[in-house]
């Protein structure tokens, strides 16, 4: 699985040395050339319109006009990524806003996807992100004029061997996000195989975006399941479910819990075996905070892809060793037992908690923590209980020198109805 | 002109039930939806505060209603669907509590639905995807409650709805069961030909749809003349209000937030000929009382032109 850090909020377009050094510092070794960076959905929407005062604006709008530009204007993003060893790997194509007016857009749109292709082809890209049309389309023709958009698109793929992936949407009716096109998993499904088939190679895939499932309040874990091996991407921000925003992972919060849905996201991935490109995108969060707190921010936003790698990935990591012991002997133990028991059977487990040893706790017998002392040298210690620290500082105070490792059983495939109450 | 329809929920009473029914049908009301879920709170089941109004026999119960059935004839009101008390499964209550709802609620609530002459019950799926890891797992547990069910549908003439419903991640309402119109009615028809009867229908709940974004339209033709009976209420798109169609608007144009347009496209479509059958209780106790029949004819009303729309083209 890749990690890709988005750059919006982080980025200034024409200064980008700044923003791309502090992404390189954090750890992340990937950005997303989003190009909606360089023609904001604002300046499409003013398109035409005469332009007072606006120079970042009339800027952006200049591209959008002329997206033939647009490779040179990315030149010195380019190049900082460059000088400091991050990659990309993915492009994203300008978008409209949800709540467009315009009805004209098509054909710039169109244009500006073109030119997507050519550039996400030119710095080497796999993946080129574009939203499917709709801004001025009755609902009737939506399938025929994307089904001759994208296989336009694809022609010109074909030649750079990359991948164009379809992004589920929101509709604003209203001011209110309702599910737009492709945020069903089965319409999704029918045009990404449709669009194959047409190609008549996998040219097609998709961009799942959190965000958007979010607000049309979606079972992630069905969406995911349906998409399977389609999906590509996932763009992973967090919002409160109600309005658009991209905010860091677990910072829309309500009476200390989170407002997205991060249990299904996590079982999907895991389910599916997730290995594709997992895109940070903070741009809210990271506009909000001062430029002087932005290097350590970032560094949190790493950690917390990185967090989310390491549990989509959980099972790869129980498989990684032949053998396993757990620590602990209490619910995460018990959640271990439901769910991986079977399939990862530890050796026993042990548990600092010495009225327990010698008894049997999910068939596993009750060790003392000194057993582990004699393990075989590839066998790993799971630990199974949320004071991690503690007890890896604990086994190395013993001297244990196998792998030690941390089972989490905050996002598991099932759930036992209970919980094991002890004092 | 389709019937109109209001739940009896803070209308109807049980020491003089005939003068709720009355002021229904004085607010143009024909049919009514019976809330049977006001004898067993939700609330209070979800906190294993079980109340003992189930405990009474069938004889007893039908006793009890009888005034209301009464009432609501001589108003000349049909009570065209009910709601059966809900949650029927508590994951982390008691077994007991869990084989009470199932044996005793649900069962007694089937006997007073066929008292009442109602011909649809809405039911609650049951919400275990959390535990159960999705929600294939889940409808497997509702399917079989529903199936213990259906020898008593199948005798006394009801169908049994499964409604959509919504669940909470840290108060953010997400989809809970039955928000997949294709499943689910791949799930109704599986079901009624293993029945060999129309034991399984659908209510469409536009306030609950409305939480989780799901394009009215859309849902509505897919589940087509599965669709029984409706809950038509409205909502901000964030809580469960249950408040009249039209109240919300989100942009400087004042505009509904909700798609009703939307709305009756989907019925329109499917050529609907059930009851408008409005979920609007809590609105009755956030007016004054003495405007209470004002607001069910304004109520009313939106039903009258919920069903002129429906007749249109």
């Amino acid at each position: 699985m890749n990690i890709i850090c988005a750059p919006q909020g982080i980025v200034d377009r024409n200064h980008p040395g700044q923003g791309i050094g502090d992404i390189s510092q954090a750890g992340f070794d990937c950005v997303l050339l989003d190009l909606s960076l360089f023609c904001t959905p604002d300046a499409m929407e003013k398109l035409g319109e005469p332009m007072q005062n606006t120079g970042a604006l009339r800027q952006t709008a200049f591209l959008c006009e002329h997206p033939e530009e647009l490779y040179d204007s990315l030149g010195p993003l380019l190049e900082q990524c460059r000088r400091r060893n991050v990659r990309y790997t993915t492009v994203r194509a300008p978008y409209l806003r949800r709540d467009t007016i315009r009805s004209d857009s098509e054909t710039f749109i169109t244009r500006l996807a073109e030119e997507s292709t050519a550039i996400c082809g030119r710095t080497g890209c796999r993946y080129l992100i574009v939203r499917p049309l709709s801004a001025g389309i009755p609902s009737e023709n939506l399938w025929e004029r994307n089904r001759a958009f994208y296989l336009d698109l694809a022609e010109r793929a074909k030649k750079y061997d990359m991948q164009i992936l379809l992004e589920n949407q929101c509709r604003d009716y209203n001011g209110h996000l309702l599910r737009g096109l492709c945020a069903d998993s089965g319409q999704a499904v029918q045009w990404i195989d449709a669009l194959n088939e047409a190609a008549g190679e996998e040219r097609f895939g998709f961009c799942m975006d959190v965000g958007v499932c979010n607000i049309c309040g979606q079972n992630m874990y069905d969406f995911i399941l349906a998409l399977e091996k389609r999906l590509k991407t996932v763009i992973l921000r967090d919002c409160d479910g109600n309005n658009e925003s991209a905010l860091l992972p677990f910072t829309a919060v309500k009476r200390g819990e989170s407002r997205t849905d991060w249990l299904n996201l996590i079982r999907g991935l895991r389910e599916i075996g997730f290995d594709g490109e997992l895109i940070m995108d903070m741009y809210d969060t990271a506009s909000a905070f001062s430029p002087i707190l932005r290097p350590e921010l970032l560094k949190m936003a790493k950690s917390v892809a990185a967090y989310f790698k390491w549990q989509i990935g959980m099972e790869n990591l129980l498989k990684k060793y032949s053998s396993r012991v757990l620590f602990g002997a209490g619910n995460m133990c018990r959640a271990y037992m439901k769910c991986y028991g079977e399939k990862y059977p530890p050796l026993f487990t042990c548990d600092n908690n010495e009225t327990l040893w010698g008894s049997v706790f999910e068939g596993l017998e009750v060790k003392e923590p000194r057993c582990l002392m004699n393990l075989p040298s590839d066998c790993a210690i799971f630990i199974c209980n949320i004071y991690y620290r503690e007890i890896e500082a604990q086994l190395r105070q013993m001297g244990v020198e196998n792998p030690v490792e941390f089972f989490n059983d905050e996002y598991m495939p099932t759930f036992h109805f209970d919980r094991i109450e002890r004092d | 002109m389709l019937q109109r329809g209001v739940q009896t929920e803070n209308i109807v009473n049980d020491e003089h039930p005939e003068e709720g029914f009355a002021m229904l049908a004085r607010a143009g009301f024909s049919c009514a939806d019976f809330s049977l879920n006001g004898y067993l709170k939700n609330t209070d089941i979800y906190r294993s505060r079980i109340n003992r109004f189930f405990d009474q026999s069938v004889a007893e119960l039908e006793r009890f209603f009888a005034p209301h059935k009464q009432g609501a004839q001589a108003a000349g009101i049909r009570i065209n669907q009910m709601h059966m008390p809900y949650p029927i499964y508590v994951p982390t209550a008691d077994e007991g509590i869990n084989t009470y709802l199932r044996a005793e609620v649900a069962r007694k609530s089937m006997a007073v639905c066929a008292f009442l002459e109602c011909p649809y019950i809405v039911v609650h799926g049951m919400k275990l995807a959390k535990y159960l890891g999705s929600e294939e797992e889940e409808w497997k547990r509702t399917e079989a409650f529903l199936e213990s069910l259906v020898p008593t549908a199948k005798e006394l003439g009801i169908t049994l709805c499964v409604e959509n419903l919504y669940e909470s991640v840290g108060g953010h309402l997400v989809e809970g069961p039955c928000c997949d119109a294709q499943k689910a009615a791949e799930r109704i028809d599986r079901f009624n030909e293993r029945y060999h009867a129309e034991v399984l229908g659908f209510c469409f709940d536009t306030g609950h749809a409305n939480l989780v974004g799901i394009d009215f339209e859309h849902f509505i033709t897919t589940l087509g003349e599965r669709i029984k009976v409706l809950h038509i209420h409205d909502n901000d798109g964030i809580g469960d209000l249950h408040q009249i169609p039209y109240t919300f608007a989100k942009v400087r144009e004042n505009k509904s937030s909700t798609d009703w347009d939307g709305f009756l496209r989907g019925l329109r479509r499917i050529g609907y000929q059930g009851t408008l059958s409005f979920e609007t209780a809590p609105v009755l106790t956030a007016f004054p009382e003495v405007m209470k029949a004002d607001v069910l004819a304004f109520i009313g009303r939106i039903g009258e032109y919920f069903s002129s729309g429906l007749s249109v083209g």
